[in-house]
């Protein structure tokens, strides 16, 4: 996928005008969470197997080069063939390769955001295979030429009336407004497409190391249909997605349903591993699986690691409100919200993303809603640093926080500016935020309002109420 | 040095240091735990999945069996060759139609007709609601899959408490296909509006079989 981060700031300004989205980032990440709150009220032991989650994942992050070998040997064992590419250059070829010696013309994709990072489809296309997103927001969005907007609702800017104009133009389908008529167009176009597919692709949402399994949660049956079906199977996962055992999966299938739509379960849970066995009526003659490092034994190494534990549930996005104002697109790349903001710049280089961990008011909500702990906020604040250390920070940036925090540490300097900007602010802006400051401090308000200074400043008013007057 | 020697070479570096990797899985779980009535918390967690339940006796059962797959629309049913409880029910139902009995061989090939996939699951559990359809001993997973509607036919003795329990059977060597199907299928992708069926079953039914 094109990287576009460094452009957040005017990418946002574009998705804050666009009325359509608006509506529906309101209407998408309020119910998500919503729902998410209920199953996770209703469900008493979420905190202790979240707490369990968390220290499966850093042992394994541990001891990732254990449990992948683990994995790669378990998964040849039963007639998987693995294959591992370093970056995405190396993933493309990797991936075209198999789908020429299969002598694949047409695949169905279920929904993955690990081949998005490695531009999946066109490494596809460019060896003559058409690629079919199966998913029903990921076919809409394709059908529509764009980018997914959200991990596991990828066409939530998309209104029924525009979708019904996307599935005239390229399936010849009539006008409706009736989302079941339009749900069930799409089923009968890609259930064709299921049917005559010679292969079928997969993300994965883990890896158990100790059989060499591939774990597909979907509530389409997308991916049930595309591991079942089609002659080929090839699974494209990043290499962090391994966990021990199979004993382990139920803590992580408890959480990942709750967290990203609230429900106690998906629809579906694939369990896949291996090649069909002899005498399965069905199943994959042909099982690949693409382990993709692309930048993830390099975060392994670093300060940044535990980034790696993300199961990609989407919690964290809905629960940010920088997030619900601007959508996924402004985030520039494949990964959105809290964790893109910090996952990108590390995927691709701080230079690239500099500005996404800027993006974030650093709340601390994506930390609380996190299943498996991740520190985001602590993340995002440690990557502001680095991103000074590199300069890429503006000189009146710097002088700005310098002379900040030399007023901050001076209790009777702040004191005294507190008083003046009190008497001043109540004169130039009436109590109402300030929209607009002079430079250098213009670059500042120019995406954000200055709250007005209070006539009495925060101290002040707590020493009232304490009872200490001077 | 292959990619892949080169890939543990970068992990093996960026792990040294934490000593060897638990062996035995972390104390803690699993807790999740519908202890007392398996059956009644499987009733009403699979009913919240939005499946549907019937309770056997069989003879009792086929009438509103038959009702809701006209219902439907449904005009064809299929069960696995070797599925004797399934083929048992989808026979006693055709005089509940116009029902005619169809294979999976047919409705894959491309059937225009409605059918319904039966199916005796493996295991239900009481956690969340799910059948269990593994692909162990060449057993085939269409009904559950391509059918419009999907019957599954479950003894209560097959009922479990929780995931562990259903899994427990495969840790050591798992079939091709192990699934876990909870309620029909679904998507909210458009307008986050609740539809189902779209791509698998739009109506998942359990007929639960008394001992």
């Amino acid at each position: 996928m094109e990287l576009n981060a460094n452009a957040f700031g005017r990418s946002a300004r574009k998705a804050l005008l666009d009325k359509t989205l608006q509506e529906a980032l309101g209407r998408t990440t309020g119910r998500f969470l919503a729902h998410r709150d209920a199953a996770v009220a209703a469900f008493p032991e979420f905190e202790a197997t979240r707490e369990r989650a968390s220290r499966i994942k850093r042992d394994v992050l541990d001891h990732l080069d254990t449990y992948l070998a683990r994995f790669i040997e378990e998964a040849e064992k039963r007639g998987t063939i693995v294959h591992v590419a370093r970056d995405a250059g190396q993933a493309r070829e990797i991936a075209a390769r198999i789908a020429r010696d299969e002598g694949v013309t047409l695949a169905v994709k279920s929904k993955s955001m690990a081949s998005e990072e490695i531009s999946f489809n066109e490494a596809l296309q460019g060896a003559g295979v058409t690629v079919v997103e199966s998913d029903l927001g990921e076919f809409i969005i394709q059908l529509a030429g764009e980018a997914p907007s959200h991990i596991i609702a990828p066409a939530v800017h998309k209104t029924r009336e525009e979708i019904s104009r996307l599935f005239e133009r390229h399936l010849g389908e009539p006008r409706t407004d009736s989302i079941p008529e339009l749900v069930g167009m799409a089923r009968k176009h890609l259930r064709a497409k299921f049917l005559s597919a010679g292969m079928g692709v997969s993300g994965g949402n883990f890896l158990v190391a100790d059989t060499g399994s591939v774990v597909l949660v979907t509530n389409e049956g997308n991916g049930r249909m595309g591991t079942v079906l089609p002659r080929v199977h090839l699974a494209v996962v990043g290499i962090e997605k391994v966990i021990p055992r199979m004993a382990d999966l139920p803590t992580f299938l408890r959480l990942l349903p709750r967290s990203a739509s609230g429900q106690t379960i998906s629809s579906y849970v694939s369990i896949v591993t291996g090649t069909r066995r002899a005498g399965d009526p069905e199943g994959p003659e042909r099982m690949h699986i693409l382990l993709l490092d692309c930048g993830r034994s390099a975060i392994l190494e670093g300060k940044y690691r535990e980034i790696l534990k993300c199961i990609r549930c989407a919690a964290c996005l809905n629960a940010c409100p920088v997030y619900q104002s601007v959508g996924g697109h402004a985030y520039g790349w494949v990964y959105s919200g809290p964790i893109g903001a910090v996952l990108t710049p590390l995927l691709v280089g701080l230079p690239e993303a500099a500005a996404l961990p800027d993006a974030s008011t650093l709340c601390g909500a994506c930390a609380d809603v996190c299943p498996v702990k991740i520190p985001l906020p602590d993340f995002l604040l440690e990557l502001r640093s680095d991103a000074r250390e590199q300069g890429l920070k503006t000189p009146g940036e710097i002088a700005a926080m310098k002379g900040y925090a030399g007023v901050m540490k001076r209790a009777g300097l702040l004191e005294a500016i507190e008083r003046i900007a009190g008497v001043l602010g109540q004169f130039f802006t009436k109590g109402k935020g300030i929209g607009g400051l002079p430079y250098p401090f213009s670059g500042w308000t120019e995406r954000r309002d200055f709250p007005a200074p209070a006539a009495q400043p925060f101290r002040k008013q707590w020493k009232i109420r304490r009872g200490v007057t001077r | 040095m292959n990619e892949r020697e080169s890939l543990f070479h970068r992990l093996s570096a960026a792990c040294g240091g934490h000593g060897a990797a638990a062996e035995e899985p972390l104390p803690g779980g699993p807790s999740a735990a519908p202890e007392g009535d398996r059956v009644a918390r499987f009733v009403e967690t699979f009913t919240a999945a939005g499946g549907f339940l019937l309770r056997g006796p069989v003879e009792a059962a086929l009438s509103d069996l038959g009702e809701m797959l006209r219902a439907e629309g449904v005009t064809s049913l299929f069960f696995p060759e070797d599925d004797a409880a399934a083929r048992e029910i989808a026979e006693a139902l055709v005089p509940f139609g116009p029902f005619i009995l169809t294979t999976g061989a047919e409705v894959r090939g491309g059937s225009a007709a409605v059918t319904a996939g039966f199916r005796a699951a493996e295991a239900a559990i009481a956690e969340t609601g799910t059948i269990v359809e593994t692909s162990a001993g060449g057993k085939t997973l269409l009904p559950g899959l391509i059918a419009d509607v999907h019957v599954s036919i479950v003894p209560v003795a097959s009922v479990v408490a929780r995931m562990e329990e259903a899994l427990a059977a495969f840790t050591a060597d798992p079939p091709r296909n192990i699934s876990f199907l909870s309620g029909p299928s679904k998507t909210g992708d458009i307008e986050q509006t609740l539809t189902v069926g779209a791509h698998g079953p739009k109506k998942a039914i359990a007929l639960l079989l008394p001992p």
